[in-house]
């Protein structure tokens, strides 16, 4: 599949190509210009605090204000129970998913990318080995996994959190990349490298990462989705790191300190944006999708 | 007679993998910072009583003998006392037990029903609107973060609408009057169950429905169902009785390869509905510091999801005849 995206000119020509195809996708159009915002969000979250220190997401408090209100002009989207601002926090919550989807997906799909060629390329025990640990974690729900390590090791900080989800999350994209290597390895110029004397490493690395790089990468917008979700979710029942702000942390706020009754203002924006970004995450995976599966894209001709 | 060599070898490949997860929890139980007697020994015990636990767990000895204490409780569903509840926790399990068996399953075969039925529907309109509603209903259902449908749901249904009720699983009032009969017991059991089901429902679903739809637009290309055409089949007929039922084992394999993922959405969904199950008794136990609690739910729902990939496999395996193992 991935190798078979054609190689125009270099890796240039292949992303171009790419590029061509993924803006005829409505889907990765939506999901890319959603992604856009949120990392505008993101970036926008270091301003209200430098405005007025009462608009900092965790310590800011409006002195006029200890208890949770509607929007209004000083307070765009209402305060929390505490008389925090919520458009802060909102904004900060951006900077929490980014950080923690990308760094805990891109952990993962290196995890998992090199593991899948290791097995795949080596075969035997090693291969028997490293699949059935596969299929030992893959079991796992990881999300109650956090929750038992968090009650045994006390509160985790946001990139231990980060560490366990890419520690867990691997075992997917391993298995499409071992097969996708054992595709590979049967091919001529792996059989060419081997015979110049390549060594293991160097034909793992040089040769065939280049042609399992593509799938990694759709395997990551996936990752990312799941990754925020795990945390999000972790955040919400009380597990998440208590210095940060986390959509999840907000949800957890408004449900534990009972608003979820009286203030909708609280409780559909963090929800709304947690859905939103997996769901524009997910639509941009799936447009990738069909820029690497040429299979796919044909079905898209026909109709 | 191949199925059921299958089934044994798998049920080994189960029983390893559970042994594995077993010691390492036992490990994590012993190396995590803190004292492994708090852990296991209610504080709130007389000495006499925190001794005697002591000794039945073995930790007054060295580790490789707690170790088989520890398996040889395990096999004799000797948990220790829950901190919280301050009753054995074998008791506690069963007793949550066939609440989220309930739960789950039935949220799971819905979901796969419906998901396919409906993405039978959407392959067969193809680029049409229906098609469109189907998919876009789909991708966003998935995608919603759960706890927060849940709220949703709560807020709409049980608060607003007060249709229906919030909380638990069943109503005193119906359960402690002597005049009412099973029927009305099930029925309200059905009534609670309705939000949290829904919940579960709404966000699994959708893939079910993506991947049916995709599976039936490539089932359409297969040669047999050209044959099928040429001899003058209605559609309908190729349409349900040819292709959806191979276009549907897909969706077998995608429930196997997402239980842990429904297992975390089951967790989240009981804790917001307090419903009584496994799954939020972990929660409730991780938050209170119930380690002996905690511990025989997490090896409890590890089981749960390995029977059940069992069972979604030797399924699979009695559906497709293609595949023997």
């Amino acid at each position: 599949m991935a190798g078979s995206v054609q190689k125009r000119a270099g890796f240039k020509g292949a992303f171009l190509e790419g590029w061509e195809i993924f803006k005829e996708s409505l889907l990765g159009r939506i999901g890319l210009t959603l992604i856009l915002i949120f990392a505008l969000m993101a970036v926008a979250s270091f301003i209200p605090p430098m405005i007025d220190p009462m608009y900092h997401p965790m310590h800011g408090v409006d002195p006029e204000i200890s208890f949770s209100t509607g929007p209004s002009l000083r307070h765009w989207l209402g305060t929390d129970f505490m008389g925090r601002d919520i458009l802060s926090q909102l904004l900060a919550g951006a900077r929490v998913a980014f950080m923690v989807g990308v760094s805990a997906a891109f952990m993962s799909i290196f995890l998992g990318t090199s593991i899948g060629m290791i097995a795949g390329y080596m075969g035997k025990a090693v291969d028997t080995m490293l699949m059935r640990l596969a299929d030992m974690i893959m079991v796992m729900p990881t999300l109650l996994v956090v929750l038992i390590l968090s009650s045994l090791f006390g509160q985790l900080n946001i990139w231990t959190i980060v560490l366990i989800i890419a520690l867990f999350r691997w075992p997917g994209v391993s298995r499409v990349i071992r097969s996708q290597t054992l595709s590979l390895k049967t091919r001529p110029f792996i059989e060419a490298a081997r015979v110049a004397g390549a060594s293991h490493f160097r034909i793992i690395f040089r040769h065939i990462m280049p042609n399992v790089l593509p799938l990694s990468f759709l395997y990551m917008t996936f990752r990312v989705t799941s990754a925020i979700i795990i945390e999000a979710a972790l955040a919400f029942l009380g597990f998440g790191d208590p210095g940060t702000v986390s959509w999840g942390m907000m949800l957890q706020w408004v449900w534990k300190t009972g608003h979820m009754f009286k203030a909708p203002y609280w409780l559909l924006p963090p929800g709304i944006c947690i859905s939103l970004i997996t769901l524009s995450f997910y639509m941009l995976g799936r447009a990738m999708d069909e820029v690497l599966d040429p299979r796919l894209r044909k079905e898209a001709d026909a109709s | 007679m191949e199925l059921r060599r299958y089934i044994i070898r798998r049920l080994i490949q189960i029983a390893i993998i559970f042994y594995v997860i077993l010691t390492v929890l036992f490990l994590l139980f012993r190396l995590a910072p803190g004292d492994p007697v708090s852990r296991m020994v209610d504080p709130t015990m007389t000495p006499e009583d925190a001794q005697r636990l002591i000794s039945q767990l073995g930790l007054d000895q060295p580790i490789w003998v707690q170790y088989l204490y520890y398996v040889k409780n395990f096999f004799t569903g000797n948990f220790g006392h829950s901190f919280h509840y301050g009753k054995p926790v074998v008791e506690i399990i069963w007793d949550r037990l066939p609440n989220t068996v309930l739960l789950f399953t039935t949220s799971i075969i819905l979901s796969a029903l419906v998901g396919v039925f409906l993405g039978k529907i959407a392959s067969w309109h193809k680029g049409k609107a229906t098609d469109a509603v189907l998919t876009i209903g789909a991708l966003v259902t998935h995608t919603v973060f759960l706890p927060w449908l849940a709220l949703i749901m709560i807020w709409l249904f049980g608060y607003k609408m007060g249709w229906f009720p919030i909380t638990g699983m069943i109503s005193e009032e119906v359960w402690l009057d002597p005049e009412s009969g099973i029927f009305a017991k099930a029925l309200d059991v059905a009534h609670h169950m309705v939000l949290p089901l829904s919940t579960l429902f709404l966000i699994h679903f959708g893939a079910y429905l993506l991947i049916m739809r995709s599976s039936m637009l490539e089932t359409l290309k297969e040669d047999y169902i050209i044959t099928a055409r040429a001899k003058g089949l209605s559609e309908k007929v190729i349409r349900d009785k040819h292709a959806a039922p191979n276009a549907a084992l897909p969706v077998v394999t995608s429930v196997g390869l997402s239980l842990a993922f429904s297992i975390n959405g089951g967790a989240l969904t009981e804790t917001v509905f307090t419903w009584p199950g496994i799954g939020r008794e972990l929660v409730f136990s991780v938050s209170h510091n119930d380690y002996p609690l905690a511990q025989a739910s997490f090896l409890l729902i590890a089981i749960v999801v390995l029977l059940a990939n069992l069972v979604v496999d030797v399924l699979y395996a009695y559906l497709d005849p293609r595949i023997r193992y």
